[in-house]
Parts: structure tokens; C-alpha cells; sequence
């Protein structure tokens, strides 16, 4: 039932800016770095000259909770615009088909496109890496790290943008809820481990990324289905 | 397994202790187009919403199709098309793509898109972006919507709202054809009576969420009683005289209206009147209109 829904969901979003969206977040940061890289080109090849590829990972690394959290904002505020635009909740809740598959629905459609925008990090990183001519082997496994392992982390959050976006017909509250996190999570070095604002960046420079991975899955499973619960029970007006 | 495609027993819905909708009992029959009537926020969009599993019941039970609402909800969605106040629709998309849209989630055979597009005359525009439809083409992609599934019931609610009389026509030639055509029942609700009088073959009305009138439009115009009117030189007297011969009427004025009366009752009564000295000036006739009788159900409804 949830593939149904899915298709339709993949159908609806055409046109809508949010595949868009999902290619400039990653190319952003990408940008950025080939900005900083290339204008100190010298001073930081010289810097890092042990690690040449740490050196652009942990650069990237700075700015990937920011651009996380911002997407998740922006792409579950316009996945739910598209069915609050002309109220098409109603319609859609009128047909047979579960809510816990529509709610799931929209969560899987958000999950796929950020997927892809990891994906896009991951060979946005190798590609920059080769561009600026490092002399050292490719860290797959690092660079696949950082594309993957703080968007698991981020898993809760972005479970409960989308419940704001859904829950709330106002935008607003969920876009300003998401752009504080944003915010937040660049200033979290500070904050305690258990912040799950922290968990994207723990979940690769901490002493343990794999933990935090973890417990992003199960704890963005978790606030998924208390998503479920409450859109399964709420009146549609 | 009941008669009654659709049947509310006892259909409560309360909004922060206000009683939108109260002890609602609807019952429609198969093959039947039921106009759901009712003022403005009298609680028809509740009730269907109810009836569509959008909204939950404080308190009764809906049965649909012979299965109860609560138990089996996907399997009653299956066989009901809904169109629930203004149209929704995806604006980006043309209609063929919006009707695809569903057409995924009912797992409905392709080619199901271009018949309905075809039954509400829409081929033509199909590869349109709906956002640049007319209010009344946005109205009947909403009807082809709601038959995409090939339902048994179809609830409309006000789907003539905001359309220019051709529009409305459209829709209820539309809507006509439903029963004999494709053997679909269909509620479609209304705040207004003329709208639904020409098509529909039985009437709820409901007024402060509670069912006032639920019968055949038949029954409804036969309410439409006429009424005799009496224009004479001395209302007073003349009344008294009336009385007399077991005729009650109402004074209005320097008029004395009489209901339930037949031909020879008022012959009968003139001829009384006439040998008690009364000059009669004219005799009238009124007939009440059944926008009339509308307003009446509606507005004394709290007492009935």
C-alpha cells in the first residue's frame, strides 16, 4: 500500500523544486570548499600537508549539520505544501488507503531524495579532492562516512520536521523551528552528547560514530511513529 | 446486510463541547441522489467528513454499504468518491497527471483515466496545467476524480458552490446520469434548495446539526400547501363567521388566510359569509413556493 502511495508521492512532487533543492545543498557546500580551497590554495595545502583529504573532510564537515538540518526543513515543508496548497489532505484521506502509509509515504519520499543529496556529497567530495590534485589515496571509507553517517544521526529531526510540516497547515512554524536548529547545530561543539542537534557531527568526528548512527535509527524510528499515531488519529479539516 | 447504502445512527460531533452535528440519523437507499440541505454551518461538511472517515464521531455509528465505517474503513473507501467542498487538485500538474496521481494510490486500470476524463468532458484540456482551469473544470476533474475508482456511492458536497448557472447545469446534467447510467447512489449536499429540487429524488434538511426533514421530494412539495386568501370589507366579523361553520383561518390585515381547504369548502365558506352580509372582495389563491417551505423547515426547524 505504501509503494502506491509512494508513486503517487514521486508523481506530485514534479515540477515542485525539491529534486532542485536536494542537488544545490550538497553542490553548495562543494562550492564553498572549492572557493576556500582555491583562493588558499597554498596556506592550506601546507597546513594540512600530512592529510591533505582530513584536511578537506573536516572543512566539508564543518558545514554538513547546518546544511542538513536546513534541507530537512525546506524539503518537508514543501513535500506537505504540496498537498496543503489546495487542501488536497482531504482527498487523499478520503481514498483507501491507510494514513500510517501516507505519513510513511512522505517520510520514504524524504528519505530518498536526502539520500540523494549524500550521494551527491560523497562524489562532490572525491570530485573536489581530485580536482585540487591531492597526491595521496582516495579515503573512501572516510569520505562515504561523512556523506552517510550524519544524515542517519539527523534521522529523529528530520522525523519530527515532518510531522511539523504535516501536523501544522502554517509553514512557518516548522520552517522557523528548522532554520533554529540550523543555526543551533553550528555552535552544538559545546553542547552535551545527548543534544540530538549534536548527533550529526558526533556521528563522525566523535569517538564513536557508529553508536550515534545507531541511536539516530532507532530514535528516528521511533519519533516516526509517533508521527504515525497522532496523523492516524487527527481530524482532517 | 441493510437496504441502506448509507445509514447514521445517533451521529454526534462536538467541537470544544459545541454540537456541530447531533444525533444524526441519515438513511439512503440505494439508486437514490439524496440532496443533503441545510444553511450555511448547519454541519453538512461535518457529517460528510464523518462519513469519509476524515473526521472521527464523538458519538454514534455510520454504516456504509452495508459495513460499518469504523471496522472496515479502507474497504467502504474503495467504493466511494468523494468530492469535499472546493476542488482539490495539484495546480502543477494537467489533469491527466492529477488523475494519475490517485489512479496510483486506487490501482485502477489506466485506461479508467480517459473514461472519466471523457464522462465529464474534459478530453480536450487533459493536458492542461489545472491551475489555469475555470472554477468549473477544476469542479468536474474533481468528479472524474471521485468516479476514478468506479465507486458505488459518490458524496458530493456543494459542488456547484461558486460555479455561473451554466456551470451549475452541468454538474447536475452530470449528476443525473449517475444512477441510470452507472448505478452509483450519490449525496449531494447543498445550501441551497433549487439547486438540488430538479435532481435530487429525496431531501434531508438539517439546521443546527439536527435532521429536520428527511423524506421524498414529493412529500416536501406536497407540504407546499396552497392556502386561500379572502380580501373582505369586515376581517373580524367575517372570521367569527368562518368560525361558525368550523372553518379556522389567520387575520392578515384586511385579509383572512384559510389552509386546507377544498373546492367546496370555499364555496361552502363564501357562500356563508356572502348571506352574513360580508362584501368579498376578491378570492385568492397562494400557493407556498418550496424555497418557501425551505426556509420555513430551516427556520423553525428547533421546534419540530
Amino acid at each position: 500500500m505504501m509503494v502506491r502511495a509512494l508513486s503517487a508521492d514521486f508523481l506530485k512532487i514534479r515540477g515542485r523544486g525539491i529534486w532542485l533543492l536536494a542537488i544545490i545543498g550538497p553542490l553548495g557546500i562543494i562550492a564553498l570548499q572549492a572557493i576556500n580551497f582555491g583562493i588558499r590554495y597554498d596556506y592550506l595545502t601546507k597546513l594540512y600537508a600530512k592529510d591533505l583529504w582530513g584536511g578537506l573532510l573536516e572543512n566539508i564537515a564543518g558545514f554538513v549539520p547546518l546544511t542538513l538540518f536546513l534541507g530537512f526543513t525546506l524539503v518537508c515543508s514543501l513535500i506537505a505544501n504540496v498537498e496543503y496548497q489546495t487542501s488536497s489532505w482531504k482527498q487523499l484521506l478520503a481514498l483507501p488507503i491507510s494514513r500510517t502509509a501516507v505519513f510513511s509515504s512522505k517520510f520514504a519520499l524524504t528519505v530518498i531524495v536526502l539520500l540523494m543529496s549524500c550521494v551527491l556529497l560523497t562524489l562532490g567530495t572525491i570530485g573536489l579532492g581530485l580536482a585540487l590534485k591531492f597526491d595521496a589515496p582516495i579515503p573512501y571509507m572516510d569520505i562515504a562516512k561523512l556523506g552517510f553517517y550524519p544524515f542517519l544521526a539527523a534521522l529523529p529531526m528530520l522525523a519530527l520536521q515532518l510531522w511539523l510540516s504535516i501536523s501544522f497547515r502554517n509553514q512557518g512554524l516548522g520552517v522557523s523551528i528548522g532554520i533554529l536548529c540550523s543555526v543551533f547545530s553550528s555552535f552544538t561543539w559545546k553542547a552535551q552528547d545527548w543534544m540530538p542537534l549534536k548527533w550529526p557531527i558526533l556521528a563522525y568526528e566523535g569517538d564513536n560514530p557508529l553508536q550515534f548512527v545507531m541511536i539516530g535509527l532507532i530514535c528516528g524510528i521511533a519519533v516516526l511513529l509517533a508521527g504515525v499515531v497522532h496523523f492516524a488519529r487527527k481530524d482532517v479539516d | 446486510m441493510s437496504e441502506f447504502v448509507i445509514q447514521t445512527r445517533g451521529l454526534v460531533k462536538e467541537y470544544r463541547g459545541r454540537k456541530a452535528v447531533d444525533q444524526l440519523n441519515l438513511e439512503i437507499k440505494h439508486g437514490e441522489i439524496y440532496g443533503f440541505l441545510g444553511p450555511n454551518g448547519a454541519g453538512k461538511t461535518t457529517t460528510i467528513r464523518m462519513l469519509l472517515g476524515l473526521v472521527k464521531p464523538t458519538k454514534g455509528a455510520i454504516r456504509i454499504l452495508g459495513k460499518d465505517l469504523q471496522k472496515e474503513k479502507l474497504s467502504i473507501l474503495g467504493k466511494v468518491g468523494s468530492l469535499v467542498e472546493y476542488p482539490s487538485y495539484y495546480g502543477h500538474l494537467n489533469a491527466t497527471e492529477n488523475l494519475e496521481a490517485i489512479r496510483r494510490i486506487l490501482d485502477a486500470p489506466k485506461s479508467r483515466i480517459a473514461e472519466v476524463l471523457d464522462i465529464v468532458s474534459l478530453t480536450k484540456e487533459a493536458k492542461r496545467p489545472v491551475k489555469g482551469f475555470s472554477l468549473g473544470m477544476k469542479q468536474r476533474l474533481g468528479i472524474a476524480s471521485a468516479l476514478l475508482g468506479n465507486p458505488e456511492l459518490l458524496i458530493l458536497d456543494e459542488p456547484t458552490n461558486g460555479l455561473d448557472p451554466s456551470g451549475i447545469q452541468e454538474i447536475r446534467e452530470l449528476i443525473k446520469t449517475m444512477p441510470e447510467q452507472h448505478g452509483i447512489t450519490v449525496l449531494v449536499s447543498s445550501h441551497l434548495l433549487s439547486e438540488v429540487e430538479l435532481m435530487a429524488t429525496k431531501v434531508g434538511i438539517i439546521r443546527e446539526g439536527r435532521m429536520v426533514f428527511q423524506d421524498t421530494i414529493e412529500r416536501l412539495r406536497r407540504q407546499a400547501e396552497t392556502g386561500i386568501r379572502l380580501s373582505v370589507s369586515a376581517p373580524e366579523q367575517a372570521l367569527a363567521a368562518a368560525q361558525e361553520k368550523g372553518y379556522d383561518g389567520v387575520i392578515d390585515g384586511a385579509f383572512l388566510n384559510f389552509t386546507k381547504l377544498h373546492n367546496k369548502d370555499v364555496a361552502v365558506l363564501v357562500r356563508h359569509l356572502v348571506e352574513n352580509h360580508h362584501d368579498i372582495y376578491r378570492v385568492e389563491e397562494q400557493k407556498k413556493s418550496l424555497e418557501e417551505i425551505f426556509m420555513r423547515i430551516v427556520g423553525e426547524g428547533a421546534a419540530s
